[in-house]
């Protein structure tokens, strides 16, 4: 990043207060960085400037015209205003041109709560509308007006304010330009070829940057109301090695009541992994972490050859027998995902020293696929589904790639089929398929040819059908781990809510299954599990931090704009300070209560 | 005044370059191309030209931002979408004219470094194109246009690329926009195109009349040039009155020439038995002037003082069988359909302007109207990214100001109380 002390910098006036900021920046990124509030909608801070939506403007001294402060750079000793009488106007006239043909179904809008437009127009705004006429209609009215966008989005036209940051979004970041305006003046609209709508892996942030309803998820649509999710939780994703930054939303809602807590994936500031971006892999797999398929009690094989679902004491003391059985611990082999966090790959770690386990006893395999993409795509999507490839191999595990990215895990496999491994661990927290291919595993184990496979993992696949014993984990945004991602970065991803039924984080999980085959783990929590981590690898400068790295819990949002989309959140963290936004700021406001409607006496 | 540039339009053959080459034809570039291209542009300050386009941009000041050092291309564009209400001036250059532009184009060219002019003409000007193709294939043949220009060694070629109909397309930022293929939105300036136009290259971007002007310049000096026309309004200038007047047409003037004289001497003055109402002195675009203001020079520093502009120098002609309210309403039907729809208050301002003026029209509005009219439009000029949005409201804006009363007579009168016998045959129910 840049430092204060060496770049140029250009002190400007907004209303009369003296502001430094980086030259080169316009007048409307100035005032955010100074806390001064201008409303915009074209502009976004990842896209290019347009200087379309006109709400921006402030006067400016020695200009003759009022200016849009987004497409402004800042000069030295320019003087800006942003609270005279003829802004304030201007700005409330654009804000009721913005509103005639604006439907006011914001009690039915997925934005609705979350609104830029909803926002700024009660800040900004004019009172009342002087619009007596039927508002343009594009595609119907109401609900009807929604059309299908593409496998993931709906598009609302009436809603549409035309900023246009779809249309540079898929220009400037996807470098597939499928959206764009066609028609013209009051009848332009927003339009893919021929009604096709958006196929592309990004266009889940369409959502995020659209400032209106008029872009929503399939995903997220009419599951909650902003005020439903009162609690967001700042973590990573892990379902790749980017590790993106997401925020988990997790809706308010009953124990008893229908339907998943985790209600939403949205990503999160991180200029330097991933932006102001994710991709839809990341935005809407996450429905396993609730889905039918969750382990939520431990398995063990019965007599009769099915798993039956038993308590924890039950299961663990089935693994020391069978361990036991099976030639004892010195016998267990491992086959560890990479979606393994570090303080899981560390106590698989501990394990082996305590069971005397040689390198070759351990195998570490994940997923490789290519996510189609434009070729010169700004944000690029790895094709390695695991986060924590470089943790594993950071930690000593015996990694092994292949020519193209892929887990070559040919030795372990040529083990396990040759039938020379009598007793097999799987460690498994990703969603189903994550680990790589596993139907070798799958077939050897229906041939005979593995007496005993314990899987812990956290979804019913088809390796977890087969085994003997299916220790129930947790998937990972109900942890606090640790991961170092593709850049070799180390990151946290925070637990947001607790694993299902009798599911187990991980660590207690490898804590206990120590404990019942005599290896002495003595941690009891996953921070004491970081910081002996930490102190093992303290001569190494990358994990310098890991005692330190920060998890966030769920937070009650003081507004629930302050934790939502990341353009927005940006915005509430930097620009409105003083929430909730105040309408009249200007004017005094009666102080008296407002009118209650009293009781009527019962007789 | 002797026509300068509409001088043989009226020949059978005016337009050929056989016949153009006997008068005079191309004689300016030969001069042009004799000198250097600094000094081209000297001359060209110091005649005082300036862009015919409407703003009256100096267009050797305009050729001389192009920059000099610069590994880029350099490029001069041709205005030639001429879609202002009420102009036809262009259409007469290019149809009866075309060498004319072509040899404007080809001395801007020289005067700036560049090796191609694209002229950008409307999409509706098919007929116009056929003739420009036809004429700049023959010279073309001829060694005026193309490689090695007149064994001078100057190279440039012209382009001919019509729009697809666009008023915006005729913004200069526009213009480039659609020239690239894309839609005709204005760019966000600075920078100007002078820095970065067609394909981010430096661009002047010229009327045809403009470009016109140049060769005369040349071949026959500052001098004779400014001793055409009143102070720093030097030249010929094209006129084109339409409307209520006895010979409407295309009239070629200095701009000494006040308007009532182009009204009553050129253009014949209004219909017998009627009487002048109102004068939209530069394009729709403009504030309307009324009859007791006519008696200035039509020059753009005249016109501007009297609280209009000379725009395009479109003078329409409205006389008391106009209803003024029908003319917002109209020229507003137009601005709505021609708003390219980028910026929030020429897109949303201008339907809604012209749904106001609608219902005021069809006797159905009320007082109130009349200031919301009056406020809307207000609140539309000024605001948007090109001057479209300041054209779009100036004729609400004026007709309201100076014709306030007849707004108050079709909210009174549930109709139309102007005696419009000329639009007689509209006996559609309302006021019309």
């Amino acid at each position: 990043m840049y430092d204060r002390q060496v770049m140029d910098t250009v002190t400007l006036t907004i209303d009369g207060r003296q502001v430094t900021v980086e030259k080169g920046r316009t007048v409307l990124q100035a005032a955010i960085e100074s806390g001064i509030k201008i409303p915009y909608y074209c502009y976004h801070p990842g896209l290019g400037i347009d200087g379309s939506c006109r709400v921006c403007i402030v006067k400016i001294e020695k200009m003759p015209k009022l200016q849009t402060s987004c497409s402004t750079t800042v000069t030295e000793g320019m003087v800006v205003h942003t609270r005279t009488p003829e802004v304030v106007e201007a700005r409330a006239s654009v804000f009721e041109f913005l509103l005639i043909n604006h439907p006011l179904d914001c009690p039915v809008c997925d934005k609705g709560g979350e609104c830029p437009l909803q926002d700024f127009s009660y800040s900004f705004g004019p009172n009342e509308s002087r619009m007596e006429f039927p508002r343009r209609v594009f595609d119907g009215e109401g609900v009807r007006a929604d059309v299908d966008f593409g496998p993931t989005l709906m598009l609302n036209r009436n809603r549409c304010i035309l900023c246009t940051r779809c249309v540079r979004f898929m220009r400037e970041i996807d470098t597939d330009a499928q959206i764009n305006i066609t028609d013209r003046g009051y009848g332009s609209e927003i339009a893919t070829f021929q009604e096709q709508g958006v196929h592309s892996l990004l266009s889940g942030n369409l959502m995020d940057v659209c400032p209106v309803g008029a872009i929503t998820t399939k995903d997220y649509r009419f599951k909650a109301r902003p005020w439903d999710n009162p609690e967001a939780v700042d973590t990573i994703c892990t379902l790749c090695e980017k590790g993106c930054n997401t925020t988990a939303w997790i809706k308010a809602k009953p124990e008893w009541a229908k339907g998943p807590q985790l209600i939403r994936m949205t990503p999160r500031l991180n200029p330097d992994v991933n932006g102001y971006w994710m991709c839809d892999i990341g935005r809407f797999d996450y429905h396993w972490i609730e889905g039918d398929h969750r382990l939520q009690r431990p398995l063990v094989r019965s007599e009769a050859g099915t798993l039956e679902p038993t308590d924890w004491t039950n299961a663990l003391s089935k693994v020391a027998d069978k361990v036991t059985a099976a030639g004892g611990t010195g016998a267990l082999r491992f086959f560890v995902s990479a979606q393994a966090s570090l303080e899981e790959l560390f106590l698989i770690g501990r394990l082996g020293g305590a069971f005397g386990l040689p390198e070759s006893g351990v195998a570490v395999g994940w997923r490789q696929r290519e996510k189609p993409q434009p070729k010169h795509a700004k944000f690029k999507i790895p094709p390695t589904d695991a986060p924590n490839v470089n943790g594993a191999r950071v930690l000593g595990f015996p990694v092994k790639t292949g020519s193209d990215g892929t887990a070559d895990i040919s030795a372990f496999r040529a083990a396990v089929e040759q039938g020379r491994i009598s007793a097999l661990y799987v460690f498994d927290p990703g969603p189903d398929g994550y680990i790589g291919d596993v139907s070798w595993l799958v077939e050897a184990k229906r041939a005979g040819r593995l007496p005993l496979l314990i899987v812990h993992g956290v979804v019913m696949t088809e390796l977890a059908s087969v085994a003997d014993i299916v220790l129930p984990g947790a998937a990972w945004v109900e942890k606090d781990a640790a991961y170092v991602n593709a850049q070799g970065r180390l990151q946290g991803a925070s637990r947001a809510m607790a694993p299902p039924g009798d599911a187990q984080e991980d660590w207690q999980v490898f804590v206990n299954v120590g404990l019942a085959l005599g290896a002495g783990l003595t941690y009891t929590s996953s921070a004491a599990v970081r910081a002996d981590l930490a102190a093992t690898l303290s001569a190494n400068e990358a994990f310098a931090g890991l005692t330190s790295l920060a998890f966030s819990r769920p937070v009650t949002a003081r507004h629930w704009l302050q934790a939502s989309n990341p353009s927005e959140r940006w915005k509430w963290d930097f620009m409105f300070q003083d929430l909730p936004p105040v309408k009249f700021a200007g004017t005094p406001r009666a102080t008296s209560p407002p009118q209650t409607i009293a009781l009527r006496e019962v007789d | 005044m002797d026509p300068v540039l509409t001088r043989y339009v009226r020949e059978p053959n005016g337009h050929t370059l056989d016949f153009f080459l006997q008068h005079q034809g191309y004689e300016g570039l030969k001069k042009a191309l004799a000198m250097k291209p600094g000094d081209v542009i000297e001359m060209v300050k110091a005649s005082g030209l300036r862009g015919r386009g409407g703003a009256g941009f100096p267009t050797g000041l305009k050729w001389q931002f192009v920059l000099k050092d610069t590994p880029l291309p350099k490029y001069i564009a041709c205005n030639a979408d001429e879609s202002e209400p009420g102009t036809f001036k262009d259409h007469v250059l290019m149809e009866r004219n075309p060498h004319l532009v072509f040899e404007g184009c080809l001395i801007g060219c020289w005067a700036i470094g560049a090796k191609v002019a694209y002229i950008y003409i409307r999409g509706e000007f098919y007929h116009v194109q056929k003739v420009l193709e036809a004429e700049l294939a023959k010279a073309y043949d001829k060694g005026y246009v193309g490689k090695n220009i007149l064994g001078t060694g100057f190279d440039c070629d012209i382009v001919i690329h019509r729009g697809a109909g666009a008023y915006e397309a005729g913004e200069e930022t526009a213009l480039i926009e659609s020239f690239e293929g894309k839609r005709a939105q204005p760019r966000i300036k600075p920078p100007f195109p002078a820095v970065s136009g067609i394909y981010n290259c430096p661009t002047a971007v010229n009327n045809v009349e403009t470009l016109c002007n140049v060769p005369g310049i040349v071949l026959n000096g500052v001098e004779w040039y400014t001793s055409l026309g009143p102070d720093k309004n030097f030249g010929p200038k094209l006129y084109c009155v339409s409307g209520h007047v006895k010979k409407p047409g295309v009239y070629e003037a200095t701009m000494k020439t006040t308007l009532r004289e182009l009204i009553f001497d050129y253009a014949g003055g209004v219909r017998d038995g009627h009487r002048l109402k109102a004068v939209i002195p530069g394009g729709s675009s403009v504030p309307m002037l009324l009859p007791d203001q006519l008696d200035i020079p039509a020059s753009f520093d005249d016109v501007a003082k009297a609280g209009s502009m000379l725009g395009s120098a479109a003078i329409i002609v409205m006389d008391e069988t106009t209803c003024m309210v029908w003319v917002a309403k109209n020229l507003m039907y137009f601005y709505r359909h021609e708003s390219c729809g980028k910026c929030t208050p020429c897109r949303e301002g201008g339907d809604w302007l012209y749904k106001i003026l609608t219902r005021l029209e069809n006797g159905e509005g009320s007082m109130r109207d009349i200031d919301l009219i009056a406020s809307v439009a207000g609140n539309i000029a000024g605001k948007t990214l090109c001057p479209f949005g300041d054209a779009a409201a100036a004729p609400a804006l004026t007709t309201v100001k100076n014709f306030r009363s007849e707004f108050e007579d079709h909210v009174r009168e549930g109709r139309c109380t102007v005696p419009s016998d000329w639009r007689g045959w509209r006996v559609a129910a309302g006021a019309h």
